[in-house]
């Protein structure tokens, strides 16, 4: 076998990858800047215009890439978007964090309590919390708090259902070792529940942030005037295509580098945990 | 258990029978109670004037809402855009999702090729993609069957994907020294093993497919729920906006529990563990 191949396929993966992602940005910049429509002429005539498309239908990689320097470094309008999108998550999500995290630990923790609540987190599991923004912007306007109570809507289900099954699934040989040298509840919960849930939270923030990037887009499509979501969507309604894949872009780098950092933190986490 | 046993012995008192029906039925009283309670104080604030009606509505309000909706003609034209969007975008999805996943799967180099565009597409809300489909699809039905096809596809796709990858690898090795063919091994051991991964994907692409189906209508859309919840919170009919709310919730409910006795249908062949 020549080096070559060995490179090949010790690198598999990598070259398939990259190779197909360059093929399709090449495909879409040139159907834009229609080198296929000028390749298919001699064959199709006429007919291969077609393949040619107009930078508000589809924009094209180089464009979207000067979108993004205008926006980021020329003008920095993206700033003041990416600001007020960033301040209605974070207390959104914080909200959640507050909100679902006690309350999942503590369905977990007494029966009843689960009892109580089961119906009302299924039903509202069950349904697309955003059939709930026409109402949330009856009751608080189409201000912050609109965004922030979508986002906290879509974000505070994940969280308090991970936590819930976090208690559930707590080892219960533990439990039992320590309630017979009779350990108090709140000692059991402290030492032995809640670290065992930490992954399990984790796990449920990591879904919330996926969540709460989708009630940043749906709150603000609803009547903001300011927001990455408002800007995509006015960009949108302007034909401004290379717009909104910046915005769009944008918001999945936001995601990536959130959900980034808390499996970083999941790592952190599970350093003492004895391997299996 | 213990209890209840003990009791059976001799005749149980009155009280004692009372608390074992209690034993039994904890859960759904305790459910059902908080329910009711829940209800009872929505009507309570809706109608004594507390709160203003036209804020949070109450309980025979949104049933009023109801009655009044099913004997309207548009009613059931959005229902049935909703619907429409809601089949056709999850069933494309279903259709592409589970093949491709399954193809993704056995194959290392087609897993390299189209990977990175399931994990970019994973990464996206896709709902913030509804703007150019708009652009691309126009205003009608279609711009929302993409949206939900795009919603549930990955979750489907990734769950199938990761099912085939999970297939119990002692298996294959026995039925290959066994000299069984791809195809039976494939058929026998790598497709009942995903069957529960797939159904995962299945219920979380629906509650996807929901989201589409809303938010696409909330953003641009001429009929459907979502544009009739959108319409009445627009004129303050808060009623009709908690009406819209609730079929969104049973449909929801239906398609998951639908789901689930699917699933327990397929899996009746596994020995009971318990």
């Amino acid at each position: 076998m020549s080096a070559r191949q060995n490179f090949y396929r010790a690198h598999e993966r990598a070259i398939l990858g990259a190779v197909m992602v360059l093929l399709f940005l090449v495909a879409w910049e040139g159907l834009e800047r229609g080198w296929w429509a000028a390749l298919l002429r001699p064959w199709l005539g006429p007919a291969a215009e077609r393949w040619q498309l107009k930078p508000i239908f589809i924009s094209s990689p180089t464009l979207v890439a000067q979108a993004a320097f205008r926006m980021f470094f020329v003008t920095g309008e993206i700033w003041r978007d990416l600001g007020w999108s960033g301040l209605g998550y974070v207390v959104g999500l914080a909200l959640a964090i507050t909100v679902g995290i006690p309350l999942g630990l503590a369905a977990g923790w007494y029966r009843r309590l689960s009892y109580a609540v089961a119906p009302f987190l299924s039903a509202l599991n069950a349904t697309p919390q955003v059939a709930f923004l026409p109402l949330i912007v009856v009751w608080v306007g189409t201000g912050l708090g609109t965004r922030v109570l979508i986002i906290f809507l879509l974000a505070v289900l994940p969280i308090a259902i991970n936590a819930h099954a976090a208690v559930r699934t707590t080892d219960p040989r533990l439990v039992r070792v320590a309630a017979s040298f009779s350990a108090g509840d709140w000692r059991l919960f402290r030492t032995i529940v809640l670290p065992s849930s930490l992954p399990f939270l984790l796990a449920g923030l990591r879904l919330a942030i996926g969540r709460g990037m989708i009630g940043v887009v749906v709150g603000e499509i609803y009547g903001s005037a300011s927001g990455i979501g408002a800007m995509i969507s006015q960009a949108g309604s302007r034909f401004q295509t290379d717009k909104v894949f910046v915005g769009v872009l944008t918001i999945v780098a936001a995601g990536v580098i959130l959900v980034e950092i808390v499996q970083h933190i999941e790592r952190r986490v599970d350093v003492w945990r004895p391997p299996a | 258990m213990a209890i209840s046993r003990d009791f059976k012995q001799e005749d149980p008192p009155r009280h004692a029978r009372l608390a074992r029906l209690w034993l039994d039925h904890e859960r759904a009283l305790i459910g059902g109670g908080t329910l009711a309670a829940f209800l009872l104080l929505w009507q309570a604030f809706g109608e004594s004037g507390l709160i203003d009606p036209l804020f949070i509505s109450s309980p025979t309000r949104v049933l009023r809402a109801g009655n009044g909706l099913i004997h309207d003609r548009d009613f059931w034209n959005d229902l049935h855009v909703s619907g429409s969007e809601f089949i056709l975008g999850y069933g494309a999805a279903v259709a592409v999702a589970i093949p491709l996943g399954l193809a993704i799967g056995l194959s290392k180099r087609l897993q390299y090729t189209l990977g990175p565009f399931v994990d970019t597409l994973n990464a996206v809300p896709r709902v913030t993609l509804l703007p150019l489909i708009i652009i691309w699809f126009g205003i009608g039905i279609w711009s929302k069957v993409v949206v939900v096809f795009l919603g549930a596809v990955i979750p489907i796709l990734i769950n199938t994907q990761s099912g085939v990858k999970t297939s119990e690898a002692r298996f294959i090795r026995v039925a290959r020294s066994f000299s069984a063919s791809r195809f039976k091994i494939f058929s026998s051991i790598v497709l009942p093993g995903t069957v529960p991964f797939i159904f995962t994907g299945l219920k979380y692409g629906a509650g996807r497919a929901l989201l589409g189906v809303v938010v696409g209508e909330l953003y641009a859309s001429t009929a459907g729920l979502g544009h009739m919840i959108a319409d009445a919170g627009n004129t303050f009919q808060t009623d009709v906006v908690f009406f819209g709310v609730l079929i969104f919730m049973a449909t929801g409910l239906v398609v998951v529990a639908l789901l689930d006795r699917f699933e327990r249908e397929f899996e009746k062949w596994r020995p009971d563990v318990r």
